[in-house]
């Protein structure tokens, strides 16, 4: 397999995990529309969601920190 | 493109795995596989029919499937936990031990969640929860901070393995393109060990949190009801330090076992057993003593229901499995831990054994007695596991060996670049740290 080919895997791998957190997140929000639609404890539900939300988003963010860091931090771009 | 024949590592006994796994590793997957397969046959059975082939009936309606869960997630706290908190206290001796531990989680924590939907009868019915969940149950708490935990251990097992699958990929281990896709272009320059280090720094205290989580939500599906033996506000921190104790001892039978087979002995050294051992020992006081105090005012309070389940498991039905739980999760870890003469390899073996099995255990007495003794005017309830749940525990076993020997095929089980830091690193690191926190002498006797 040539390295573009695993290039555009590693994107595309990134972009998924940006694409499952983003549904996590979106189903959490649609569970809250929900609770305040049958009036069933919404505050616990945004409380949940407050914890949540920010867990998974942050758990995307440090891979996609990772992902970059190490491509910048390559010896052909760290040395001019 | 072609590789030069890979040169000889100083850790070769760590790759020595991947590079030449042996015959003997294919014949095991191969029986593994027979049984997961019989499993799935069993569990395709259970789908046709219906749970009426599970020993489950009124009033018992959760049985091996739940204690299997809750055994399995709490197993789980081994890894990323432990991991978590050796590497948060700068332990040096955690180096060998921590992708040991990580390996665990991440392979026990997807084999205890499916167990709740095994547990459903239907799985499509799983499709409700998207559609029609009610965030405020403590169920859809267990679903959201089970996802969070086996993402955040994943990622916590994979951050740290790039510079080992980086080492992989450049002695050319085939499938090659898995080693350079999964190394991201690692060279080991001092700006990637920067983003490396820092990454790990964040989910070594984020993971702490969300590991705590997992086990208390777990506990608050039974405290949150008001079933007699259930509702206790002590059952959050009873279940993390269950979790913790059966998690210490799974690490130990795997790091005597993969020190056998792989002839780890100059990785795996007594001293790792030794100080593995103690936290056992101690987290063996801790769960002895919130034991007592849960029964103990649960006694005290008296409450009819309550106490239907008290007798029940102390002297009833339930009291073989009680007093065995008992002998096994205290009597013998603190006989063979307390000596140190019986603190042996075989020892710590032996006493990690007896404590798995007495969480299992202590899993059976908790779900199982409350269910058999409900307040509503029912006669006491029956339940004996059919050939099905005990084909599906066997089966959970199975996948999670196979699961973890398919790493170890592939990756190695202790972390290479971390060994290598160790050796360079690590005395200087202790040395500077130690002299930082040691007072000064005095200036009249410094001179002395």
């Amino acid at each position: 397999m040539n390295k573009k080919t695993i290039e555009a895997l590693q994107i595309l791998s990134l972009s998924l995990i940006w694409v499952l957190f983003t549904g996590i997140a979106v189903w959490i929000v649609s569970l809250i529309r929900e609770s305040l639609r049958l009036h069933d404890a919404p505050d616990a539900s945004v409380g949940i969601s407050i914890v949540a939300i920010p867990v998974f988003f942050t758990l995307a963010s440090i891979l996609t920190y990772v992902f970059i860091g190490l491509r910048k931090g390559r010896k052909e771009e760290s040395e001019p | 493109m072609e590789h030069a024949p890979a040169k000889p590592h100083p850790d070769a006994a760590l790759l020595r795995p991947i590079e030449n796994p042996g015959r003997s590793f294919y014949y095991i997957v191969g029986a593994l596989l027979l049984i997961i397969s019989y499993t799935g046959f069993v569990y395709f059975r259970q789908l046709w029919f219906g749970l009426g082939v599970t020993g489950m009936a009124q009033p018992v309606t959760w049985g091996f499937y739940i204690i299997n869960f809750v055994f399995f997630i709490g197993i789980s706290h081994a890894g990323t936990l432990i991991s978590a908190i050796l590497r948060l206290s700068k332990a040096e001796w955690r180096r060998p031990i921590t992708r040991m531990a990580e390996v665990i989680t991440a392979i026990v924590l997807a084999i205890g969640g499916l167990h709740p939907i095994i547990d459903l009868g239907r799985p499509d019915r799983m499709l409700h929860l998207f559609y029609n969940g009610r965030l405020q149950s403590p169920l859809l708490w267990d679903v959201a901070s089970i996802t969070a935990y086996f993402t955040a251990s994943t990622i916590y097992l994979y951050i740290p393995m790039i510079p080992d699958i980086a080492i992989l990929r450049d002695r050319g281990v085939k499938p090659r393109w898995l080693y350079e896709f999964l190394s991201w272009g690692w060279q080991g320059t001092e700006k990637q060990h920067k983003v490396l280090d820092r990454a790990m720094n964040i989910l070594m205290v984020m993971v702490i949190p969300i590991a705590v989580s997992v086990h208390t939500i777990i506990s608050y599906i039974f405290a949150m009801t008001v079933q007699p033996g259930w509702h206790s506000t002590i059952f959050g921190p009873y279940f993390v330090v269950g979790a913790i104790f059966s998690g210490i001892a799974a690490i130990l039978v795997l790091m005597i076992v993969f020190r056998k087979v792989f002839r780890l002995e100059g990785y795996l050294k007594h001293i790792h057993f030794n100080y593995l051992s103690i936290l056992l020992l101690i987290m063996s006081i801790i769960w002895f003593y919130f034991t007592f105090s849960e029964y103990l005012t649960g006694f005290y309070g008296h409450e009819p229901n309550e106490m239907r389940v008290f007798w029940y498991k102390f002297a009833g039905d339930f009291a073989p499995y009680f007093w065995a739980m008992i002998a096994l999760n205290f009597a013998v870890p603190v006989a063979i831990l307390c000596n140190r003469k019986t603190r042996t390899i075989l020892g710590i073996l032996i006493a990690s054994i007896s404590v798995i099995i007495g969480m299992w255990l202590e899993r059976l007495i908790i779900v199982v007695p409350s269910l058999a003794n409900p307040r509503l005017p029912y006669p006491t309830g029956i339940y004996i596991p059919s050939h099905t749940e005990w084909v599906l525990f066997i089966g959970g076993i199975s996948v999670f060996i196979l699961g973890y020997m398919i790493f170890a095929r592939f990756f190695p089980v202790i972390s290479i670049w971390e060994i290598e830091e160790g050796r360079h690193e690590s005395a200087k690191i202790v040395t500077e740290r130690i002299t930082s926190y040691m007072p000064d002498p005095e200036p009249s006797t410094a001179g002395e």
